[in-house]
C-alpha cells in the first residue's frame, strides 16, 4: 500500500507492505537510526517518535498509521544552520548521556513536554519521561538537562 | 494482509462484512504485541482511529456519551470526565502508550486488569454495539464475560460508551498497585463513586469495583451494603480494610499472589475513596 506523510518536515511517499512497522520505515527504508529498538514491545521508550506532535511508540505502531500525519524524529531537530536544539545542547552540557541508546527517545519525550509546558516542574518531566527506560544513568541529569534547556529556551524567547 | 482506513463506522462494517477474517485495530496497543508474538493472525486490520465520530466526546440531555476511538490522552485531559474514568486513564502505561491506546481498546482487550473497567462499572456505563444487521446496547455489568472474552459479536463494532449526567453529581475516584510507578500494568485496582448528605456527611449512595480480584472486572455489592448509611470515619474505614479482602476471589497470577490480592484490597479502597472525597474537601479519614 501507498502512504504519504511528512517526516523532518520533509513530504515522503512511501508503498510498504501492510504488516511493516513505523519503526522500520523510520530506519529501514528512511535510515533515520536515531530511532532505536530495545524491547519492541512498548515498554523502554527508546523508540519514540512525535506523531502530529504527539509522543509515540513506533514499535507499535504499524507504518500504515503514519499515513497523513506529521512525524517528527531527533534527525528532526537540529536547526536548519546546523545547529543543536536547546534539549540535545542540554544534555550533553549536563552529561545526561551515558551509552545514548536511550537519549534520541527521551529528547523525543522532552520535546513533546516542553511544547506544551515551556515552565515544567521536576515532576512534569518525571512524569512525561515515565515511558523512558534508561539503563545507564540515575535519571537525576535527565531531567536536569530538561530543566535547563527549558530555562534556556525561555531566555531565547525573551531576548528576541 | 490488506489495512484499510475507513471514514465512517458503516464504511468500516461493511469492510469486516466483506473480510471476516479482518480484525479491527484502534490503538493497536494490544493488537500488535499479540500479532507480533503469533497469537493473532488476522488476515487484514480495519482501522477504526480516524473515523470521527468514535473520537467525540459529547453530551446530550440525559447522557456523557465517548466515542470508543477517544484515547487515553483525551479521557485524562477531559474535565467533563469523572475522575475514577479519568485517573483509570491517565495510568494507563506511559505517555507514550496513551497518546494512542483507546478506550474501546481496553474494554474489547477485556484484560481482568484493565484500568478503565472498573470506573465504567460504577459509572453504570452502557456500551453501543453496532453490526450491518442491528444495534443493540449492552451494560457494563454484562459485557465481560471472561478474561479476554466479551459479548461482543463477529463483526460488530463498539460505537460508544455512554452514562447518565446524573453521574457526574457524585465523587469518584481510582486507585491502582502495580510493581512501581509508572508504566506498569495492574496488579489490583479499584473505582469508587459516591454521594454523601449534605450535613451528616452519611453515604447515601455508593459504588466500589475492582479489577484483577476475579476473572472480569467485579462490583463489590456486599461491601457497598455494608457501608451505605454510615460516615467514613477512622472507624468505617478500618472496617473497609479488614473485610474487603475477603468479598473478592483473586488467584494468583505472575503478577501477585492471590494472598497479596486479598492484602491489599481494603487499603486501595480507601485510597479510591480518599481520592473521590479529597478533592471535594469532604475526606475524614486522615492520611493514612
Ligand atoms: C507497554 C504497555 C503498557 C500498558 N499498560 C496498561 C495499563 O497500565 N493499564 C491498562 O489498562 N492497559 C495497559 N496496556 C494495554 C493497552 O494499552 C490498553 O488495553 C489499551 O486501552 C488498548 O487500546 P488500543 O486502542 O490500543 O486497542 P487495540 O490494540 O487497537 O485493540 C484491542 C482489541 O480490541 C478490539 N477493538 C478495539 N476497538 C474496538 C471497537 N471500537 N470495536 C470492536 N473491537 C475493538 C481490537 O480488535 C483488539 O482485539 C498496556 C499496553 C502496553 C503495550
Ligand atoms: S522499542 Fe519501542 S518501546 Fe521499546
Ligand atoms: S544512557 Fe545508556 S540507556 Fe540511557
Amino acid at each position: 500500500m501507498k502512504i504519504s506523510f511528512r517526516c523532518n518536515g520533509k513530504p515522503m511517499q512511501l508503498e510498504i507492505s501492510p504488516e511493516t512497522r513505523a519503526l522500520d520505515v523510520l530506519r529501514d527504508t528512511l535510515g533515520l537510526t536515531g530511532v532505536k529498538e530495545g524491547c519492541g514491545k512498548g515498554e523502554c521508550g527508546a523508540c519514540t517518535v512525535l506523531v502530529d506532535g504527539l509522543p509515540v511508540s513506533s514499535c507499535l505502531l504499524p507504518a500504515a498509521k503514519l499515513e497523513g500525519t506529521e512525524v517528527l524524529t531527533i534527525e528532526g531537530l537540529r536547526k536548519p544552520d546546523g545547529s543543536l536544539h536547546p534539549l540535545q545542547q542540554a544534555f550533553l552540557d549536563e552529561g545526561a548521556v551515558q551509552c545514548g541508546f536511550c537519549t534520541p527517545g527521551m529528547i523525543m519525550s522532552a520535546k513533546a513536554l516542553l511544547d506544551e509546558t515551556p515552565r515544567p516542574q521536576v515532576e512534569d518531566i518525571e512524569e512525561a519521561l515515565s515511558g523512558n527506560i534508561c539503563r545507564c544513568t540515575g535519571y537525576g541529569k535527565i531531567v536536569q538537562a530538561v530543566m535547563r534547556a527549558a530555562e534556556k529556551s525561555e531566555e531565547g524567547r525573551h531576548d528576541g | 494482509m490488506y489495512y484499510c482506513i475507513p471514514r465512517t463506522v458503516n464504511e468500516a462494517l461493511q469492510t469486516v462484512a466483506e473480510h471476516p477474517a479482518g480484525a479491527f485495530i484502534a490503538g493497536g496497543t494490544d493488537l500488535m504485541i499479540l500479532i507480533s508474538e503469533g497469537l493473532k493472525k488476522p488476515d487484514g486490520l480495519i482501522d477504526l482511529s480516524r473515523i470521527e465520530d468514535l473520537r467525540a466526546i459529547r453530551k446530550d440531555e440525559k447522557f456523557l456519551i465517548l466515542g470508543s476511538a477517544v484515547t487515553m490522552r483525551q479521557l485524562a485531559r477531559h474535565e467533563d470526565i469523572p475522575l475514577c474514568l479519568r485517573m483509570g486513564a491517565s495510568q494507563v502505561g506511559s505517555p507514550q502508550i496513551r497518546s494512542v491506546a483507546t478506550l474501546g481498546g481496553n474494554i474489547c482487550n477485556a484484560s481482568p486488569c484493565g484500568d478503565t473497567l472498573p470506573g465504567l462499572l460504577v459509572l453504570d456505563a452502557e456500551f453501543l454495539l453496532k453490526s450491518l444487521k442491528e444495534e443493540r446496547r449492552v451494560k457494563a455489568k454484562d459485557f465481560f464475560l471472561s478474561p479476554k472474552k466479551t459479548a461482543l459479536r463477529t463483526g460488530e463494532i463498539l460505537v460508544e460508551v455512554r452514562f447518565p449526567l446524573i453521574k457526574l453529581t457524585g465523587s469518584s475516584g481510582f486507585a491502582k498497585i502495580g510493581q512501581r510507578r509508572g508504566q506498569v500494568i495492574s496488579q489490583v485496582n479499584a473505582a469508587v463513586w459516591c454521594t454523601l448528605e449534605k450535613e451528616s456527611g452519611v453515604l447515601s449512595d455508593l459504588r466500589i469495583a475492582a479489577g484483577s480480584v476475579a476473572p472480569v472486572p467485579l462490583e463489590l455489592t456486599a461491601l457497598e451494603e455494608k457501608l451505605l448509611g454510615k460516615v467514613l470515619d477512622d472507624e468505617t474505614i478500618e472496617g473497609v480494610r479488614q473485610v474487603a479482602g475477603e468479598l473478592i476471589a483473586p488467584i494468583t497470577d505472575v503478577r501477585a499472589t492471590e494472598e497479596y490480592r486479598r492484602a491489599v484490597m481494603g487499603s486501595l479502597i480507601v485510597d479510591a475513596l480518599r481520592s473521590a472525597l479529597e478533592a471535594s474537601g469532604r475526606w475524614k479519614g486522615g492520611n493514612k
